[in-house]
């Protein structure tokens, strides 16, 4: 542990530590561009120069200075001050002054320590240079004249992203970013690079010219569209998400988001749902609460429970969810099933359906076996653990399934036939050996390899595999179901699942079809084929008019998850809230109210009036939901039901990366994605034409 | 017109001209001026009492600037006159509002709905 004093205050820091962290530590800030907290350092914008002693007679980079013992630091002595005005005078050379054309302007540091640190005037006489733009797709825009080359974006593709596409290319003057190969940047975290770089001149594409950091309120939320459930910063103006960035949370996505998560927000703003519509000979009219209402109690009300089912959606929350449990236990009903897609998780034991290794337990595992999942496209948060995982060095990665899809660490395919599984649990397959031999093995079970027939006795092969190579042990437990939905771990802990007697999923439909089944909620459930239902009364409730809405005779207009406060599970099991940014658009509501005053419609008045006693309710249904942010280990129970598993492949559980539900659907951002990252290679889906 | 100024009209009025609106304008006549006073100048509107419905051409004199109403088509730019239009369908309102298409460049807010 070196001692050194900086600015006459005595420090004691771990050896290895860089002066501006040691610097930090004390609340002494530098001043800095290219040194960033998670990537490599570079040392080479030069501005966070600082007096050391002993030493050469010249100011020292302090970001790539490693402490030393008696070392002393001064970062506001005059040879340092002047040393940063030298520095920052050379970055502005070649910057243009275009702060008030500039999206950066007001949340720049180049901005921010020009005015502290540089000189109120330029002594360069002569031309600044222009950099062409570059085409980094339709998410980021480019403006590379302002580019101060501290090579962060470089850095992040590589090590972060593992797209190692951009590079700096030339000398001097004439150095610029670019990507290596002309074409977009392929990288499903390529937003991040407007977070990181510290000038204007990558910037939010999607955002471009539409508002000011100053004109924008915060709200601090979670993001559902995938089930990691990464903490993001909703920006609002007025009644409008202008854009989304992500907020620090070291367990889940430390400080990156997703590009589906940031760019598709402009879909809430198309294909609203603002009205409750009924069916009327034959074709929607748009309708009242109270006539939509009135229309559903009179069709159901000589219909038994036993003929109602509820299909409920992915991006459903623990509130809605718990209404929904009360009113379908109120009504009799045991057909009730929010695995729209038809995975074969259970609801009873918790350690079969979350990832129990954690997110943040990824770099603590050194095999992983990916079972019918492809995390690039399901979890790009996931991926990019892995792939720090990766980085450390001696990982192996297994994948039954989707083989040669190119995930950005390499993979060894042990083939697509699900029958290999089997060896592994056997013992038989040489990669058991590998899981065997690791210190913390792990696997990940996708939804691709759930949903299907033989869902159930993949999952018990899976608990198999853990069981047979070590991978549960005290402290360690290596068994991971990776989901694609953000309110599925949520319903699974409430239990909706079909009760006594009751209908799946596909059971549901197949009795709309032949009449068993006579009416059907759809809570926010896009994702299946529902053009089977026949003649059964089907109530829709959801944000987006998407599949659901063009086959129901009555449309409740529901909120997205940044119009409600609402509670969310991410596929670790973590319950976190997510906090309302702006109103519901025209009459929509909040969707635990409409579940809640549909009941009352239906005749069951359910105690549950305000959003304390809904989620005093959840509590009381699963006490596990009582525990915001934090995660308890799930016992290891048994789960899974044993079987043969046919010898078709895995398919894919996310066919289309950038468009997974209705909102993603909708967004115009995402169908540009579409159109430039898959380019025709993903099959794409039916709405997007 | 009221009963007082068609009265008082008839008994003092001397009819000077009409605007190309049918507006009808009168001074007192010269007998009915006191000497000492000018002639007083009004004018009866043709329709609804509205005074943005004197042209400029009569504005003048009916305010006393000359003394003979102005020739309105003298030269080819002068515009016909227009009354104030506020209130009636004919009102100006700005580009993008229903009445005009609702055309109008996307603002904080805006979502488009759903329909069928």
């Amino acid at each position: 542990m070196p001692k050194l004093t900086i600015d006459g205050i005595a420090v004691d820091v771990p050896a290895g530590t860089t002066v501006l962290q040691a610097a930090e530590s004390i609340g002494i800030e530098i001043p800095r561009f290219c040194y960033h907290e998670r990537l490599s350092i570079a040392g080479n914008c030069r501005m966070c120069l600082v007096e050391v002693k002993p030493g050469p007679p010249k100011p020292a980079a302090s970001c790539a200075l490693p402490v030393a013992e008696g070392m002393e630091v001064r970062t506001n002595s005059e040879m340092a001050r002047k040393a940063r005005r030298g520095v920052m005078e050379f970055l502005l050379i070649n910057h243009p002054l275009d702060c008030p054309i500039c999206d950066q302007g007001g949340e720049c540091d180049l901005q921010d320590q020009a005015l502290t640190f540089g000189a109120d005037r330029s002594r360069f006489q002569e031309s600044k240079r222009a950099v062409a733009e570059k085409n980094l797709g339709p998410l980021i825009r480019t403006a590379m004249t302002r580019c101060i080359q501290c090579t962060r974006c470089v850095r992040f593709c590589t090590e972060i992203a593992g797209v190692p596409d951009l590079g700096m290319v030339g000398r001097g003057e004439h150095a610029e970013i670019m990507p290596y190969l002309d074409g977009v940047l392929g990288s499903e975290l390529s937003g991040n690079l407007v977070d990181v770089c510290p000038v204007g001149a990558l910037t939010n594409g999607a955002y471009a010219y539409t508002a000011r950091p100053w004109e924008l309120a915060h709200t601090e939320s979670i993001d559902v569209l995938d089930a990691v459930g990464a903490a993001i910063r909703v920006d609002t103006r007025g009644a409008q998400v202008m854009r989304v960035l992500p907020r620090l949370n070291e367990a889940v996505n430390e400080e990156w988001l997703a590009d589906k998560s940031r760019y598709a927000i402009d879909g809430l703003k198309v294909q609203r749902l603002d009205t409750p519509w009924v069916r009327r000979d034959g074709t929607l009219k748009p309708a009242t609460w109270a006539e939509a209402f009135d229309v559903i109690a009179r069709r159901l009300a000589d219909v038994p429970g036993s003929r109602i089912a509820a299909l409920v959606g992915d991006q459903v929350d623990a509130e809605t969810a718990t209404v929904l449990k009360d009113l379908w236990t109120a009504l009799g009903s045991p057909h009730l099933d929010c695995r729209q897609d038809g995975a074969a998780l259970e609801a009873g034991a918790r350690a079969g359906y979350v990832f129990n290794t954690t997110i943040a337990g990824i770099e603590d595992a050194d095999a992983v076996l990916l079972i019918g999942t492809d995390p690039r496209a399901e979890a790009p948060l996931i991926n990019a653990r892995l792939f720090k995982r990766f980085r450390k060095g001696g990982l192996r990665v297994g994948r039954v399934g989707l083989s040669g899809r190119d995930l950005i660490y390499p993979v060894e395919d042990l083939g697509d036939d699900p029958s290999v599984l089997t060896a592994i649990a056997g013992g038989t397959h040489p990669f058991a050996e590998v899981l065997k031999a690791a210190q913390r093995p792990m696997l990940i079970v996708g939804q691709g390899a759930l949903a299907r027939p033989d869902g159930a006795a993949v999952l018990a092969l899976a608990r198999a595999i853990a069981e047979a190579t070590g991978m549960v042990i005290e402290g360690w437990n290596g068994f991971n179901v990776l989901h694609t939905a953000a309110g599925r771990v949520g319903a699974l802990d409430l239990g909706l699942v079909p009760g006594e007697g009751g209908r799946d999923a596909a059971g549901i439909v197949s009795g709309c079809a032949e009449g068993a089944i006579e009416a059907v909620y759809l809570v926010g459930a896009d994702e299946r084929d529902l053009s089977g239902l026949g003649q059964a009364f089907v109530i829709y409730q959801g944000s987006h008019g998407d599949a659901g809405a063009q086959v129901a005779d009555v449309i409740l207009p529901g909120a997205a998850w940044t119009e409600k406060d609402a509670t969310y599970v991410n596929t670790e099991g973590r319950v976190q809230r997510a906090t309302r940014a702006v109103l519901p658009p025209g009459e929509a509501r909040e969707d635990w109210k409409i579940v809640r005053a549909l009941a009352e419609a239906l005749g069951h008045r359910l105690p549950l009036d305000t959003l304390a006693q809904v989620r005093a309710r959840m509590v009381a249904l699963a006490p596990v939901l009582g525990r915001l942010d934090t995660l308890a280990p799930a016992g290891w129970a048994p789960f899974g039901r044993a079987g043969t598993v046919a010898a078709t492949p895995f398919a894919p559980a996310v066919t289309n990366r950038y468009m997974t539900c209705p909102i993603t659907r909708a967004s115009p951002t995402m169908a540009a994605c579409v159109r430039a990252f898959l380019n025709g290679n993903e099959k794409r889906t039916g709405t997007d034409g | 017109m009221n009963i007082g100024t068609r009265l008082y009209t008839r008994l003092n009025g001397e009819l000077v001209g009409e605007d190309a609106h049918g507006n009808r304008y009168y001074q007192s006549r010269e007998a009915k001026t006191a000497p000492l006073y000018r002639r007083k100048r009004w004018v009866v509107y043709k329709g609804r009492v509205e005074a943005s419905k004197v042209p400029a051409e009569w504005h003048g004199w009916l305010h006393y600037t000359c003394d003979a109403p102005l020739d309105g088509g003298a030269r080819a730019w002068v515009q016909p006159h227009l009354p104030n239009l506020t209130g009636t369908p004919a009102a100006s309102v700005p580009a993008g509002d229903e009445r005009r298409g609702g055309q109008r460049p996307a603002a904080t807010g805006d979502y488009q709905a759903w329909r069928p």
